[in-house]
């Protein structure tokens, strides 16, 4: 018997018992739905993250770190207070590893814990929590942007780059766009040297700070606390860091309290122990350069290492590790959250398998249920010269076919699914970034071959039992 | 003319194939059908030996249970002689294995049932191709052969109509067409007319005689006595065991 006529008449026999067929499908495309769902979901979603990463520069980064085991956050505020005996990132170790052979470039990253001197950002009677990250502004970091440009490296001092949550919180409403231009203001501490201030020759009277006050002690705590105003020039995409202001790394150093007199003479009858004042400032003041700025508190808080391959990446992290610091790479976070993906993946996939497990014994049920009531029918194709091979391949393409037609119709809806479902799925990303949702070729071929298979599997003890039938017994079935 | 030998009425005709014995075109040699019932073996077939000329028509008679099916079926192949021998067409049909008994009932013989047994979700056309789709003829031929045979039937006008539509009397002669198909040598009916009213009956008869006329040769098997009484001879199974008259109306 020809192929095509397996088929012919296999559809024949389907479309007689319409209802029968029909509700086997059925179940066969809810398993076939479920895996398709469920696995285009995962590989888009995985996709995606592989996508951010490599665009974002991610892929090809090592984050340097302080201490080991820190989890990658490019631009994050994640160095902790400086455990005793750790090395800090001097400039100089940050000039040893832009050395390093397949380094195309380093950033240098300095948050909160720099100690600089903000106590609040403030716009009108808003008042925020000062989340403050200076990084060297050069091709290693890439920030996405929402709205306006990212820093660069002629900024020095007074701009900034907010996240959609800040420019939001600031009253900037929607993408944060009406924030470009506008100038905010970084509100220091009483006592605040930095960048901005005004250096005296005579101090203020010192303020005595009581337990849980906001104040800084010192000589310098007299001094009045400043606005500094900083113009925003960008916005990052809504889902990035998302509690974090960015500013040019010089001038999340100069923001520090690092200038000092050096010397004061207070007026009141000698006693300079503090409480009293105004004092003489003597000798000026000193700003000590940056590298020593940093050697002399905790150092960056860390790096981000680019390097020109990602095949150099694991390499590269090792050598950093041996100078005796954190390196945690990119690829080494991507591959976390793809094998996070792949669980879930695996876990969702099983649950369709064992959907499709159910739906096997359907197939199973009707096809036993097709030869008992096509005995007869089995008999006299036996009499016109059907052989038992043709008898088991009828029914095992019987079966097949609503395998086939299961999986076909399951990716369909599947796919139909995703594609109305994509709105709902896309308000849970960053504006204009997706997982594509679309069923892959190669997951229509697996779904469709998988339920084909497993329609062949259910159909091989049926049709093995119609083609066992003795055909005389079979042609006196009633 | 009969060539005839059973076992027990009349041992002296008894035939050893090829010794000085007429070879027909089927010839049954000591053959013996035994089915197992329970405990007890029984002989459907109990040592039958006959031969069967080409373009005969023979009725084949006798109570229910007498075993004149299971003697129709051996030479049929669509079962197998317990012991002896069948040939038919120069077949032995013990030596067939299933692909080739499956051929030869395809090739040599074709199938009249009492109630038709048309696909019901299938043409008259298709019906009349399935021999001919499970012989590989391609699908072009097989649609003229099918048409041919309709024809013969007196039915090319009904190729579309299912056996729904159809009336006994056509359904059977959409089933004698099905038999004709592969242009076999033997055609088997199992009480051709049995549910038909008489009426159809005879033209059903009719049609079947003409085809014998025509050189086939016909078995059929029958309670009916009007039917067996147009058979050239007539044999009789009672017990598993043959006799043979012969006949001519």
């Amino acid at each position: 018997m020809r192929w095509r006529d397996y088929l012919t008449l296999s559809l024949r026999s389907l479309r007689r018992s319409r209802t029968r067929s029909l509700l086997t499908i059925a179940a066969i495309v809810i398993g076939a739905t479920g895996i398709t769902i469920m696995l285009t979901f995962v590989t888009s979603v995985k996709s995606y993250v592989v996508n951010q990463f490599v665009q974002s520069g991610e892929a090809r980064q090592i984050q340097v770190s302080q201490s080991q085991n820190l989890s990658f956050n490019p631009l994050g505020n994640n160095g902790g207070p400086t455990a005793p005996g750790t090395k800090i990132i001097t400039p100089n170790i940050e000039l040893q590893i832009a050395a390093f052979p397949h380094v195309t470039g380093v950033s240098a990253e300095i948050g909160q814990n720099g100690g600089n001197g903000i106590e609040y950002l403030v716009l009108g009677s808003t008042k925020l929590q000062p989340n403050i990250v200076g990084y060297q502004a050069n091709h290693v970091l890439k920030i996405p942007l929402q709205a306006g440009r990212g820093l660069t490296s002629t900024d020095s001092s007074g701009v900034v780059v907010l996240t959609a949550d800040y420019a939001n919180a600031l009253g900037f409403s929607g993408s944060g766009a009406s924030a470009i231009g506008k100038t905010i203001y970084f509100h220091t501490y009483p006592g605040y040297t930095g960048v901005g201030a005004v250096l005296p020759s005579t101090l203020p009277p010192q303020v005595q700070c009581s337990q849980g006050q906001n104040c800084r002690g010192g000589p310098t705590s007299g001094l009045p606390s400043l606005n500094l105003p900083a113009r925003v020039v960008g916005v990052v995409a809504k889902g990035y860091n998302s509690q974090t202001v960015y500013v040019p790394l010089a001038w999340a150093i100069g923001i520090s309290n690092q200038s000092q007199p050096n010397n004061v003479i207070y007026q009141s009858s000698g006693n300079n122990q503090g409480g009293s004042g105004p004092g003489q400032v003597l000798g000026g003041w000193k700003t000590p350069p940056l590298s020593t700025f940093l050697i002399n508190s905790n150092g960056y808080q860390s790096l981000t290492v680019k390097v020109d391959n990602s095949a150099y990446l694991s390499s590269t992290a090792s050598r950093i590790r041996k100078l005796g610091f954190g390196a945690v790479t990119g690829q080494s976070q991507l591959t976390q959250q793809t094998n996070a993906a792949n669980i879930i993946g695996l876990v969702l996939g099983a649950l369709g398998l064992i959907a499709l497990a159910i739906a096997a014994l359907g197939v199973m049920n009707t096809m036993i249920m097709s030869v008992l009531e096509r005995t007869r029918e089995i008999g006299v194709m036996r009499a016109l010269g059907a052989r038992r091979s043709t008898i088991r391949r009828l029914f095992t393409f019987e079966a097949l076919v609503l395998g086939f037609l299961g999986g076909f119709f399951g990716v369909a809806i599947g796919s139909v699914i995703l594609l109305l479902g994509k709105p709902l799925i896309a308000k849970q990303f960053p504006n204009g970034t997706t997982p594509s949702l679309t069923v892959p070729l190669w997951l229509v071929a697996v779904v469709i071959a998988l339920t084909t298979f497993i329609g062949f599997l259910s159909g091989l003890l049926p049709s093995r039992r119609a083609a066992r039938l003795d055909p005389i017994e079979a042609l006196r079935y009633e | 003319m009969v060539h005839f030998a059973s076992s027990g009425d009349h041992p002296s005709f008894k035939c050893n194939a090829g010794v000085g014995c007429l070879m027909g075109v089927i010839e049954l040699n000591d053959v013996t059908k035994t089915y197992r019932l329970g405990e007890e073996n029984f002989n459907a077939l109990d040592h039958v030996s006959l031969t069967i000329d080409s373009g005969e028509f023979v009725a084949i008679t006798g109570p229910s249970g007498s075993g004149k099916s299971t003697l129709a079926n051996v030479i049929s192949g669509l079962d197998r002689a317990t012991s002896g021998r069948v040939i038919v067409n120069d077949q032995e049909l013990s030596s067939l294995d299933d692909h080739e008994m499956s051929l030869f009932r395809n090739q040599t013989i074709g199938f009249v049932f009492q109630s038709f047994n048309l696909k019901s979700d299938s043409t008259a056309l298709e019906n009349v191709m399935l021999p001919l789709i499970f012989s590989k003829m391609n699908p072009h031929d097989r649609k003229i052969r099918a048409l041919e045979c309709l024809n013969q039937v007196d039915l090319g006008n009904r190729a579309d109509h299912r056996p729904s539509q159809l009336s006994g009397g056509q359904r059977q002669r959409v089933a004698i067409a099905r038999a004709l198909a592969t242009k076999p040598m033997l055609l088997v009916a199992d009480e051709p007319t049995g549910n038909l009213d008489s009426e159809r009956g005879k033209e059903v008869l009719r049609l079947i005689q003409d085809l014998n006329k025509n050189g086939i040769t016909l078995l059929v098997i029958t309670h009916d006595e009007s039917v067996a009484s147009r058979a050239n001879r007539i044999i009789e199974v009672r017990d598993g065991r043959v006799s043979s008259k012969a006949h001519h109306s």
